[in-house]
């Protein structure tokens, strides 16, 4: 096994160069601070001339798209998209632009805080890094001691600098890591999973045909998806799409369906039907590269588009005509799969639908069709981690089919800490994850965070999370760091740098940094696997890639090639247990699940209540950038949408307050009468609705719509499901 | 050096209303914060038709640099300029911010900037078009409904595209001569 980079010059090296580089840092911070608050709502001049561009990456969502820093006396000007950068296709949004925002916002983590009042109370005092830092090891220990290291438990969601603290969770012996994909994707990685053996992603610019259920990529911003999907308007593309709401989605689709939720999977296999009863489907590439079709035959017989019209409230012939057309357009035709938290606990299985339907018109590896991942190769970071006895297996082990072992599934993580069941659970270190604004069932975590001895959270923001914390450690922010060389997959695979572009304010480090000294407290052992400093970690990483270094320096971006390559998974072994597409499932057949798409009818809305539906923004990142000065300014706070129909029938104006109640919380929040949804649904946008002070600009805003939301979950994935909540409405 | 027309050319059937060009002017050009202190904005249209027959669309807005200059007609001090390259300009020192120019732009296009104690607008980013940059929000726009460029030149981008699309300005009926296109 080879390591980083040999041990006894990198111990020299780090320490030389931290040192040294700790000294400006403080020199640089004083003299910065000062401007970043001398600027603060003042207008200076316009960023004519920066002393200094910078190529780095945005960090406000997790697109990662192409940035130039604008830089001028040390202070961030402007952020410029980076032309070179292939994936995002030199655009930034909004959320791109207002990134500078979080370095100078008052806002800010500035100090490590340690709590003085109660949990939620507000009351801290500012600490040195060293007290703070003894305090969070002293409490890992004892945790350790008193329930083994499985007591730890470490929640952190994707980033570049996520890697260090998952391997800070390895080295100290913890099993139990909670990332994000239970709250996010993870039902569709296992369907699309189950039948390709990966997750491919369509090729929106050369599809002719895109159906889409609920990605609304007008809003829910996907690089370069949603900049694609424009690309072919007022062409030859056509574009269908299902949503609950009139999304901006809508507005540019050719056609928009107000699907009733949770029956997607209906209009899938009515489709399905369609294309098989009438011989439109690839026989050729069904005949070749899939298995199980003979059993889809006689499964989609009773799945007609008379049917599903009855339960998705489409008609019919419009459902028959679509699937003509996307036969017809095939293989240029995409049910592009989203990527968003799933809607329904039946939501794996709804995805495998979507896969099947794919597969079967041959858009596999084709130009406008699905395209497995490109990937380009990084050197690996091979460290070992100390070994330690009497650790039993993760807290969630066993409680759905496919549990990915990093990720886990945060419903059921959080109810077996709250049972304390195998084994208590008292400690929780936390990166840059919200789990109060981003699971459902709010007062359960707010109840699973009060059973905890010790809570530490790392972060940019006093999150809600961080709110209740005892410990906060404040992380620089993207702008302020150098983070690892990220390989980022896709039809064009590129290599992504984020340079550091200004020193940090404040007493704010990278990450990296603190888990080195954690790790240092913790024991050299554990310290062993973080000895270096980032840039020996960047370089080893391109150790193979000489090309890309310069690359990443002079284009702030790596590419192998601008075009994409098809067809070379074609004719070769996929990595499902047949090695073929899989249309039936034994896999799933083995483990008591159905092998093939069985549709069930989702839960009525019950009488005088509404469905609680959730969305994506294009101005704000899940929980994250609410509280941003631009962002904030394009939305201050959130609305409850009701259909403006339903609105009057209950007597309640548009604009006026309402109290939103569900069987497990309730909220306040304005009232907007829109034409823009069904009358079985209300909306609202996420975010809002914080509990902590520390966000200055939203606290006391809006509803939250984690407070709400029952905690349902798919049984194959474990992926929360988001849309089986129903409300009440009444004026407030 | 032979003078420019700069124009702008929009495709308003590939905005989403994603505000990256409101945000990023905010940035460029040091706006103030407040809805009502903009440079550059997008108007959500409203929805056409009721449940389920709905239809939207979304009108990027900013100063028209216009052809005929009602703002610079109503200014007192001579503030209010229009460049060699056609771009309408506001001199922060000479503005007494008395508003009757915001009174005059039929487009709304001119907020007061209380911090510079001067009405202020969208000038096409001239410091960046000036180093050879395009406005910041024709570069960061997602969907690239935007196109900059020099109606003199026959050559240029704005120029082909107008000869080759069917185009509207916005309020014709108030004679302004607006260089701002909206392809139809």
């Amino acid at each position: 096994m080879s390591s980083l980079i040999d041990k006894k010059v990198s111990r020299r090296r780090f320490l030389g160069i931290s040192s040294c580089a700790l000294a400006t840092a403080a020199v640089g911070s004083q003299v910065t601070v000062l401007r970043a608050l001398a600027k603060d709502g003042k207008v200076g001049e316009p960023a004519t001339l920066p002393t200094r561009d910078v190529f780095t990456s945005c960090e406000m969502c997790v697109n990662k798209c192409g940035v130039i820093a604008r830089v001028r006396d040390g202070v961030i000007q402007k952020l410029d998209p980076n032309p070179h950068y292939i994936k995002s296709r030199d655009m930034l949004c909004a959320r791109g632009n207002a990134g500078h925002q979080s370095v100078y916002d008052p806002d800010r983590l500035k100090y490590p805080l340690i709590r003085t009042g109660e949990r939620g109370e507000g009351k801290w005092r500012r600490a040195s890094w060293d007290e703070a830092l003894d305090l969070v090891v002293k409490n890992m220990n004892r945790i350790a001691e008193q329930h083994t290291r499985a007591g730890m438990m470490f929640v952190s969601t994707e980033g570049f600098q996520e890697h260090f603290f998952l391997m800070l969770a390895e080295c100290f012996g913890s099993p139990n890591t909670l990332r994000h994909p239970s709250l996010c994707l993870a039902s569709n990685i296992q369907g699309f999973g189950a039948t390709f053996g990966t997750n491919p992603t369509p090729d929106v610019l050369n599809a002719d045909y895109i159906i889409m259920s609920g990605a609304n990529r007008s809003e829910a911003f996907i690089t370069p998806d949603t900049i694609d999907l424009i690309k072919g308007a007022g062409g030859n593309r056509k574009v269908v799409y299902l949503d609950p709401r009139f999304t901006k989605t809508s507005a540019k689709a050719d056609e928009w369906f107000p699907v009733k939720p949770g029956t997607d999977m209906a209009f899938m296999l009515a489709m399905i039907h369609v294309i098989v009863k009438e011989e439109l489907y690839d026989k050729q590439f069904v005949a070749d590269e899939c298995v199980g079709f003979e059993q889809l035959v006689p499964h989609i017989e009773p799945y007609t588009p008379e049917w599903a019209a009855a339960e998705c409230e489409i008609p019919a012939a419009d459902i028959a005509r679509i699937a003509r057309e996307f036969a017809a357009a095939a293989p240029k035709a995409v049910y592009y799969q989203g990527r968003r938290s799933s809607f329904f606990d039946n939501d794996t299985q709804m995805r495998r639908a979507m896969a099947i339907l794919n597969a079967i018109v041959g858009n596999w590896d084709v130009p406008g069709g699905m395209v497995p991942n490109g990937k380009i190769k990084l050197a690996e970071h091979v460290y070992v981690a100390p070994w330690y006895d009497d650790v039993p297996p993760r807290l969630d082990k066993d409680c759905v089919t496919y549990l990915s072992e990093k990720d886990g599934s945060w419903k059921h993580f959080r109810d077996r800490v709250l049972e304390g069941q195998p084994y208590p659970v008292k400690g929780m270190m936390v990166y840059k994850q919200n789990p109060l604004q981003s699971v459902p069932n709010r007062a359960k975590t707010l109840k699973m965070l009060e059973q905890m001895d010790f809570i530490c959270t790392i972060d940019i923001a006093m999150s809600d999370t961080a709110w209740y914390s005892d410990v906060v450690l404040p992380e620089a922010t993207y702008l302020e760091r150098m983070d690892p060389v990220e390989s980022l997959s896709g039809i064009l695979p590129v290599l992504s740098l984020r340079h550091q572009v200004v020193e940090p304010l404040f007493e704010a480090r990278p990450n990296l940094w603190i888990m080195q000294q954690i790790a240092k407290r913790l024991g050299e052992e554990v310290y062993e696997s973080f000895d270096y400093t980032i840039e020996e970690y960047v370089e080893h990483q391109l150790q193979h890639l000489p090309e890309a270094q310069t690359m990443l320096e002079t284009r702030g971006v790596y590419f192998e090639s601008e075009r994409p390559t098809y067809g070379s998974s074609r004719g070769k072994r996929l990595k499902t247990k047949s090695g073929k597409i899989e249309i039936y499932s034994e896999k799933y057949a083995e483990n008591g699940h159905d092998p093939l798409p069985v549709y069930a009818s989702p839960a009525a809305v019950p009488a005088g209540k509404y469905r609680l539906i959730v969305g994506r923004h294009a101005y704000f990142t899940h929980g994250t950038t609410q509280n941003n000065p631009f962002l904030h300014d394009l939305m201050p706070e959130n609305t409850l949408w009701l259909n403006a129909g339903e609105a009057a029938r209950l007597g309640l104006r548009d604009g006026r307050m309402v109290r939103v109640k569900s069987a497990v919380g309730e909220q306040t929040l304005r009232l907007e009468a829109t034409e823009k949804i069904r009358p079985d649904c209300v909306y609202m946008a996420h975010g809002f609705g914080v509990l902590s002070k520390g966000l200055s600009r939203i606290h006391g805003k809006g509803g939250c719509d984690a407070e709400l939301l029952e905690d349902n979950a798919c049984p194959i994935s474990g992926n929360v499901a988001m849309h089986q909540t129903f409300v009440e409405i009444s004026p407030a | 050096m032979k003078n420019k027309r700069f124009a702008i050319v929009l495709d308003t059937r590939r905005c989403i209303d994603c505000k990256a060009c409101t945000v990023a002017c905010k940035a460029e050009n040091n706006v103030p914060l407040g809805r009502d202190n903009h440079r550059n904005w997008v108007t959500e249209e409203p929805l056409r038709g009721s449940y389920p027959n709905l239809g939207q669309s979304f009108t990027p807005g900013q100063c028209m640099q216009c052809g005929n200059t009602p703002c610079e007609r109503v200014c007192p001090t001579r503030a209010t300029g229009v460049n060699q390259d056609g771009i309408v300009t506001v001199e922060e020192k000479k503005c007494i911010g008395c508003k009757y120019c915001m009174t005059a732009c039929p487009y709304n296009a001119r907020y007061y900037n209380e911090e510079i104690e001067a009405v202020d607008k969208c000038t096409f980013c001239a410091h960046r078009v000036y180093s050879g940059r395009l406005p910041a929000c024709v570069e960061t726009c997602p969907t690239k409904v935007r196109v900059f460029g020099d109606l003199n030149d026959p050559q240029s981008e704005v120029s082909k595209l107008l000869a080759k699309n069917p185009h509207r300005v916005l309020k014709p009926e108030m004679g302004t001569k607006p260089y701002l296109f909206y392809l139809i």
